[in-house]
């Protein structure tokens, strides 16, 4: 297929391409009306809820190149922020964003010492921040310290009001990805990720721009925490704050793709939803397999699935262009096109 | 408290900062030379204890001989290892986070085997000599406690002495300090590469022994050590093996002193806690701060 | 992304649809022809041993009354088997409340038996009010889950509160007995848990009850899994007890244990809550164990028959004998569930729900030998106090009428 030459043809591919992810949109939207039973749409809105969070850490992680290890403090905070405020009478549509807001405010205080350190340092910081918190709240006896914390709603449990939220929540992280990424902020990230000295030096502030990328994240995965929380009624530290959450925070992306918009919404699919049937069936292996994966992403490609799945589609439009794989180089006009765009993005 | 009391305290942090050591040792070899943080660390750890024990319940072997015997097992286990996976990332004078997140799937893995062969029931290893008590006057001191210290003091000041008057540790020392300047002269990189990964799982696999002497043990043991051992590394110097003593000497300390003072239930949060002041504040170590000292003098 | 994006990305967005669509469509229709019901249990994870006792216990009895046949069900005139789902829950409380929401909804149990422990139990104790499904929880003992006005809710272990308050009770009857002296001080040292909670407030209410029995002259709670007790120990060592009350998980009983032997403390009575007996203890501690008392819900020293015919059922199903007294609530769990299921005459869930409400199993195995759940759903049943003896005995001590053996108070040195 070759690439329109004229504007009106390369509108008409933008408009495309927005459709697609609006029609899956308007395909989910419709999904609970057109015979999704309870458990469907429980699997679901926690699939949502794993996107937010896998979205926000993308942010940081994927964008920035910061890879924290210790998100669930943020899905934590989140949960418990969101939990206190609805039993205190503050609506749920209102107690999502002030979660999302103490969680920004969070990553704050913990970016503003621990963003001096780079790459495995880092990661290692953000362990102890998270397990300290963790242990802390086990201990604060006003959020129910070790016993937990129950919300209790006078309104009646509706699934459907649930996967809305979620859905909306989910649909919000992928477009503040998008604006993100196409934004000079995202640029500015990847400039980070790549070199960051080398970023500093044509003028991005990377302290500033990694607080900002941290703060959107910690924002997503707050309220992805409360909304999680409010589906669950009760939340308590060895289940929020655990390690095993931070854990499949960042497995989500990385085997998804890390760095790119829809990696982390891959990635979150695949641990929701399948995940869920490995776990009704092979509960001891699932995290052998997470664990498998993320080796092989690591040594054969750092680009997760959808950079698998970009890679083979070129394969096979390449041989398909050209009659056969055992065919001949491309003419120089159409080699010059493609190197022309960026490749899938690498770790 | 009296000052038997007090006296007795300090001898039990001793005693687990010998543990803290030994258990530290085989990251700081891996990270000083390959720059790889070994989060895989925990899982050699958990093999390392049910190896020693599994030689205690099948071939009735004392544990001291299953450590022993640890050691050449789990370097080649290591070096194994590093063949497999960790040869295929690409080297670099400082650390990665591909090498981070490999050794976490490692990690992972390696968990998850346990599981698969041995259950998730809690072990432990019982000998005569777990609960007895030696007594000098009003001191007392766990029998196990005292040899798995001099274990692993023992085993810390082999690798010392190995480090610094063997060729092969003068080089692993040579790739520590410039990876690209001991190429130059002659090391060979990739197989001191590959022995260094080795011995450092030889550590973690022993030192997995002498913890599983000291306590139970299932498959997810060895997170906890994990993030202690990262203290103690980060505390004494990444890159220091006397570092290493003093780190496990402090933690060891702030943690059995801290809980007079505190309630008990904070006492995990001192270890986070002193990780993330160590990293921020002292990122060279403790070892820096006294080598700016020498430096100074 | 990439002006090539578009043909890179149609495949995953057509994935993804076809993952929410699959996600939907699964699940299992109302059978006619059997008897759904859910088991939610932990099997791997830190709960998983004793989570594995109760799945035997439960299993068992599917297998007794599928020998017969099955239970009758008398609004389709006919006897229907039971089938199992079962859920592995990783001890993950998130995972579990949500196993128990998949088969309340899409597998169409009538029922769930579930949560060992009190955190899963409290994650999943907010689903059956939700469906509408009834819900009983042979691990879960904490009042806190009883106590939230839920309708469909039901426990087979007595709250850990009644447990602190026999152990109270016990120490009580042996200074009536003349054995421990009165005004003893009490040192506890518990797990930061609900368990902990509710076994400290039952205690300290007997002391409370009974003023000039005992004094509480040191009470914290610890951590988790931790590695070295040795500051927690000294503490304790500072405050001059001279009763060691602690409650547990099998893990820290056995560190604690071992530091608490090897640091040379001693104490007139040691516990450690509801755990003291188990196998892998003694094979940890060997005789460190000894002398070791706890308040447990079922040992295997009742003498009532039924106890002893489960014993020998069971270890015939399992080829083990049971361990301490895990598989024996939730083998009296089901057995109550088949009951009601008999007694509402259909597989209506609320009509069963009613029926477990009135319902009694008058050949409990439980200490009384009667269950019965109380009008919060949780039962009552008494606790016996069990103590381990020299050369791998364990003894029934307290109540007196089920003891099989006299309490050694205090632990000689």
């Amino acid at each position: 297929m070759k690439l329109p030459a004229d504007r009106a043809g390369r509108r008409r591919r933008g408009i495309f391409r927005a459709a697609a992810p609006l029609l899956l949109l308007g395909a989910l939207i419709a999904l609970p009306f057109a015979g999704l039973g309870p458990n469907g749409t429980r699997l679901l809105f926690v699939t949502y809820v794993w996107i937010a969070t896998s979205v926000g850490w993308n942010l940081l992680g994927g964008f920035a190149g910061q890879a924290s290890f210790g998100f669930a403090v943020f899905y934590g905070l989140g949960a418990y922020i969101a939990a206190l405020s609805i039993n205190g009478g503050i609506n749920p549509y209102l107690a999502f964003p002030l979660a999302g807001a103490g969680a920004a405010a969070a990553s704050l205080l913990i970016g503003l010492p621990t963003f001096r350190l780079r790459g495995p340092y880092f990661a290692i910081a953000t362990i102890g921040v998270s397990e300290a918190v963790r242990v802390v709240m086990t201990n604060l006896e006003f959020t129910g310290g070790a016993s937990g914390y129950r919300i209790t709603e006078a309104r009646p449990f509706h699934q459907l009001e649930h996967y809305a939220t979620a859905l909306v929540l989910a649909a919000t992280a992928v477009g503040v990805s998008i604006v993100i990424r196409r934004s000079k902020f995202g640029l500015g990230l990847i400039a980070i990720r790549e070199d960051e000295d080398a970023a500093a030096s044509t003028g991005v502030n990377p302290f500033a721009y990694k607080l900002w990328a941290h703060a959107a994240a910690a924002a997503l995965t707050g309220a992805a925490g409360g909304v999680f929380a409010r589906y669950a009624a009760f939340i308590y530290p060895p289940g929020v704050f655990a390690f095993q959450t931070s854990v499949g925070i960042l497995l989500m992306p990385i085997i998804g793709g890390i760095g790119t918009i829809w990696g982390p919404v891959v990635g979150a699919a695949v641990y929701g939803v399948v995940q869920e049937e490995l776990i009704a069936r092979f509960p001891q292996l699932h995290l052998l397999l997470y664990g498998i994966f993320l080796i092989l992403v690591i040594l054969f490609e750092p680009g997760g699935i959808v950079g698998l799945v970009r890679r083979s589609l070129q394969r096979i439009e390449r041989a398909r262009r050209h009659g056969g794989p055992n065919s001949a180089s491309p003419p120089p006009e159409q080699v010059l096109r493609r190197a022309g765009s960026a490749e899938g993005r690498q770790l | 408290m009296t000052a038997a009391d007090l006296l007795n305290l300090l001898i039990a942090a001793l005693l687990l900062a010998g543990t803290y050591a030994a258990m530290s040792v085989g990251m700081t070899v891996i990270y000083g030379v390959m720059k790889i943080v070994n989060l895989a660390h925990a899982g050699f750890l958990m093999l390392g204890a049910y190896f020693v024990y599994e030689l205690h319940e099948r071939l009735g072997l004392d544990p001291l001989l299953g450590v022993l015997l640890a050691f050449p097992a789990f370097f080649l286990a290591g070096m194994g290892v590093h063949w497999l996976l960790v040869r295929w990332i690409p080297s670099s004078d400082k650390p990665t986070l591909n090498s981070l997140l490999l050794m976490f799937g490692l990690w992972l893995v390696l968990q998850n085997i346990g599981y698969l062969i041995w259950g998730n029931t809690d072990r432990s290893i019982l000998t005569a000599r777990t609960l007895q008590t030696i007594h000098l006057g009003p001191i007392s001191i766990p029998k196990v406690g005292l040899v798995v210290f001099v274990a692993a003091v023992g085993s810390v000041v082999a690798l010392e002495l190995a480090l610094h008057k063997t060729w092969f540790g003068r080089s692993v020392r040579a790739l520590m300090q410039d990876r690209y300047a001991g190429r130059l002269v002659g090391i060979h990189v990739e197989r001191t590469a590959r022995l260094t990964f080795g011995l450092g799982i030889a550590f973690a696999g022993a030192a997995g022994g002498l913890l599983a002497m000291l306590y139970s043990f299932s498959p997810d043991f060895g997170g906890t050590f994990l993030l202690r051992a990262f203290v103690i590394i980060v505390l004494g110097g990444l890159e220091s093996f006397s570092g290493v003593a003093i780190g496990a000497v402090i933690l060891a300390l702030v943690e059995t002193f801290s809980i007079m003072v505190i309630p008990a239930g904070y006492q995990p949060a001192i270890a986070f806690s002193l990780l993330v002041v160590a990293l921020i504040a002292l990122p060279g170590g403790v070892a820096s701060l006294l080598q700016k000292r020498q430096h100074l003098a | 992304m990439t002006k090539h994006a578009l043909r890179n990305n149609r495949p995953i967005f057509i994935g993804l649809a076809l993952l929410a669509v699959g996600a939907g469509f699964q699940g299992g229709k109302p059978a006619a022809d059997e008897i759904r019901i859910g088991v939610v249990m932990p099997i791997t994870g830190r709960e998983g041993k004793p989570g594995q006792y109760q799945r035997e216990g439960i299993e068992l009895t599917f297998k007794q009354i599928n020998q017969k046949g099955g239970i009758y069900v008398k609004a389709l005139n006919k006897k229907l088997p039971i089938k199992e789902i079962f859920y592995d829950d990783g001890s993950d409380q998130a995972k579990s409340a949500g196993l128990v929401e998949r088969a309340m909804t899409s597998d169409n149990v009538v029922a769930v038996l579930g949560g060992y422990s009190t955190a899963l139990g409290e994650a999943e104790s907010v689903m059956p009010d939700r469906y509408r499904v009834p819900w009983i929880t042979p691990g879960a003992a904490a009042t806190a889950i009883f106590s939230r006005g839920y309708q469909y809710i039901f426990g087979a272990l007595a709250p850990i509160e009644l447990l602190g308050y026999t152990t109270g009770e016990f120490l009580g009857s042996l200074v009536d007995q003349g054995k421990l002296k009165k005004g003893l001080k009490v040192a506890e040292v518990v797990e930061n848990t609900d368990h902990g909670v509710d076994y400290v407030n039952g205690i300290n209410r007997w002391i409370k009850e009974h003023p000039g029995y005992f004094q509480v002259v040191f009470s914290e709670k610890f951590e988790l899994g931790g590695t070295d007790f040795s500051g927690l120990l000294q503490k304790v060592k500072n405050a001059k007890a001279d009763i060691f009350l602690s409650d547990a998980h099998l893990q820290d009983y056995i560190t604690m244990q071992r530091q608490y032997l090897q640091s040379g403390m001693d104490h007139q009575m040691i516990s450690y809550g509801a755990r003291g007996p188990e196998q892998d203890a003694r094979k940890a501690l060997g005789d460190g164990i000894n002398y070791i008392f706890a308040g447990i819900w079922w040992s295997d020293n009742l003498p009532y028959p039924q106890a002893k015919q489960f014993i020998a059922d069971y270890t015939a199903f399992t080829g083990h004998k049971p361990d301490s007294w895990y598989a024996a609530p939730a083998f009296d769990a089901t057995r109550i569930l088949a009951a009601a299921i008999e007694k509402a005459g259909s597989l209506d869930k609320t009509a069963i729900r009613d029926a477990l409400r009135t319902i009694e199993l008058k050949d409990s195995l439980l200490p009384g030998q009667v269950l019965r759940f109380g009008k919060n759903g949780q039962v009552n049943t008494p606790f016996v106090i069990v103590q381990n003896k020299p050369g791998g005995k364990v003894d029934i001590v307290y109540p007196k009428d089920a003891a099989t053996g006299d309490p050694i108070a205090p632990k000689p040195r």
